[in-house]
């Protein structure tokens, strides 16, 4: 499979469990060497190390429970020697961005599951990556909160416009996100088709689900999509 | 705590000590010597223990109580502060080097096997009589279990924690001081309460062969035996038990504090 993402473009990857959509991401972050064909970030092909430029949020809660929400926001300013005011002032601002004042001190462990990706998206975009991978991040997430980080990223996004590479199996979540949906088959995962999302932005992703577009772009997708999830073993 | 907890331990100790009293002060046969029903001579009685506690405590003697405690006291947490810090760093250099741990696990399994009494003649020997032999002997015992808890800490560090690290631009040294240590310190903090308390035996048992100039709580339990001195002896059980207990409330607190971000010690919690 071959395909191209464009500066500043919004990518999903839908496609049945198992079918690879992660190994994918976890090529162009450079955390799974493909065993043919090369995986290019800016020009430069990747290989076994994080290209310098790219952020990733995980599926799983990897939010460090021993640091605080601002200590947690601070580690990649940290990493990269930020320090002082400077630092203080990037988190305090990342915190607002993602509405998380009052809970600067909290430990993980005391906020809710939507809570701790809200803090684990932020620390990502708070060092300003050029491109962003998101491996399924509200994938554990109930739909009301999903819904709410889903309005929070597109208005992140919105800000300052990050090349995004976004794996979901849930394909309501790829249309009301992205500019294209990447759809996969079943294992051996193979691309099955790219299609363009002709939705206009900003989108409310609440009321975006009533329209009609909405429900044309879904059933077009969904038409291929099905065929693979039927197939798919159980 | 209820109040009513602590009226039931109260009287629980009040009824076992005024028994111990009661029960080695009446004879079973009357008239007859030495034929008590508890024979006081074995277990001593409240008050000849207090007695001989102030006694131990005043200025008459050579080696005073306090003396004797802060010496058990100083060499358990140098034995204890020396072994953390060592099984520490060993357990976080072989639990981020599998090819290193292969290679050393034959010997570090042998030695753990090894009862660690059996060594005291030999550290006997090599160290003296000091407070040094006393704090190798706790350091033997505390190594191992700091080593073993800290090592499988940093073997089950989350990979996706390191990942994440390295995405947001962390190098080797900062994903150790980032992610792998304070990942580890979570379980090496498990393993310090009981190395706290292994101190302490290790210290005690060094005392026993340890003479006067390692002083000690362990020394006076040995001198009571020699003496046949039931009192003097439970005047040291009695203050090792404190020390013990002090000590391992104060790790406990301590723990609490480091580890605050776990929901089980939450404020409140």
């Amino acid at each position: 499979m071959s395909f191209d993402v464009s500066d500043q473009e919004f990518v999903a990857i839908v496609g049945p469990s198992g079918c690879g959509k992660s190994t994918i991401l976890n090529m162009i972050g450079g955390l799974v060497t493909p065993s043919a064909g090369t995986v290019e970030v800016d020009g430069l092909r990747v290989s076994g190390v994080a290209p310098p430029n790219v952020g990733y949020v995980f599926q799983k809660d990897t939010v460090f429970p021993w640091r605080t929400v601002a200590r947690n926001i601070a580690l990649g300013l940290e990493y990269r020697g930020v320090t002082g005011a400077e630092q203080t002032r990037r988190v305090r601002e990342a915190i607002a961005l993602a509405g998380l004042q009052g809970f600067e001190d909290a430990f993980p462990a005391t906020l809710s599951g939507g809570m701790r990706q809200r803090v684990a998206l932020m620390r990502t975009l708070v060092v300003d990556p050029g491109i962003l991978l998101m491996d399924e991040p509200f994938g554990a997430l109930d739909t009301h909160t999903k819904l709410n980080l889903h309005a929070e990223l597109l208005r992140l996004w919105g800000v300052r416009r990050q090349t995004v590479v976004f794996v979901t199996h849930d394909l309501s979540e790829a249309i009301t996100l992205a500019d294209r949906v990447v759809v996969m088959t079943r294992r051996p995962g193979r691309l099955k088709l790219i299609h363009a999302v002709e939705l206009p932005r900003p989108r409310d992703v609440i009321k975006l689900r009533e329209t009609e577009e909405y429900a044309r772009e879904y059933s077009r997708v969904w038409h291929v999509l099905g065929e693979e999830f039927a197939g798919a073993a159980v | 705590m209820t109040a009513g907890v602590v009226a039931w331990r109260l009287a629980i100790l009040v009824v076992l000590l005024a028994s111990w009293q009661w029960l080695t002060g009446i004879k079973a046969i009357s008239r007859m010597p030495g034929l008590y029903w508890l024979d006081p001579f074995f277990i001593s009685r409240p008050s000849a223990i207090a007695a001989r506690f102030a006694y131990l405590a005043g200025g008459q003697v050579r080696l005073s109580i306090w003396q004797m405690a802060l010496s058990t006291v100083q060499s358990t947490l140098w034995g204890f502060a020396v072994g953390v810090a060592t099984g520490f760093a060993a357990g976080l250099v072989l639990g981020r080097h599998q090819r290193l741990a292969r290679v050393f696990e034959p010997y570090i399994v042998a030695f753990n096997s090894l009862p660690r009494i059996a060594l005291v003649p030999l550290i006997t020997m090599v160290f003296g009589f000091g407070l040094l032999a006393k704090v190798v002997l706790a350091w033997t015992i505390v190594f191992f279990i700091v080593f073993f808890n800290t090592y499988q800490g940093a073997r089950s560090v989350d990979a996706d924690l390191i990942h994440s690290a390295r995405f947001l631009g962390a190098g080797e040294r900062q994903i150790m001081r980032t992610v792998i240590v304070p990942s580890a310190l979570a379980w090496t903090f498990a393993s310090l309460t009981p190395s706290i308390s292994f101190a302490l035996i290790g210290v005690v048992v060094g005392e026993f062969l340890g003479g006067e100039s390692g002083g000690g709580l362990g020394y006076l339990i040995i001198q009571s035996l020699g003496t046949l001195n039931a009192a003097d002896m439970m005047v040291a059980l009695l203050a090792l038990g404190v020390i013990g207990s002090v000590l391992a409330l104060g790790i406990k607190q301590l723990e609490r504090r480091l580890l605050r971000w776990r929901p089980e010690y939450r404020e409140g919690a």
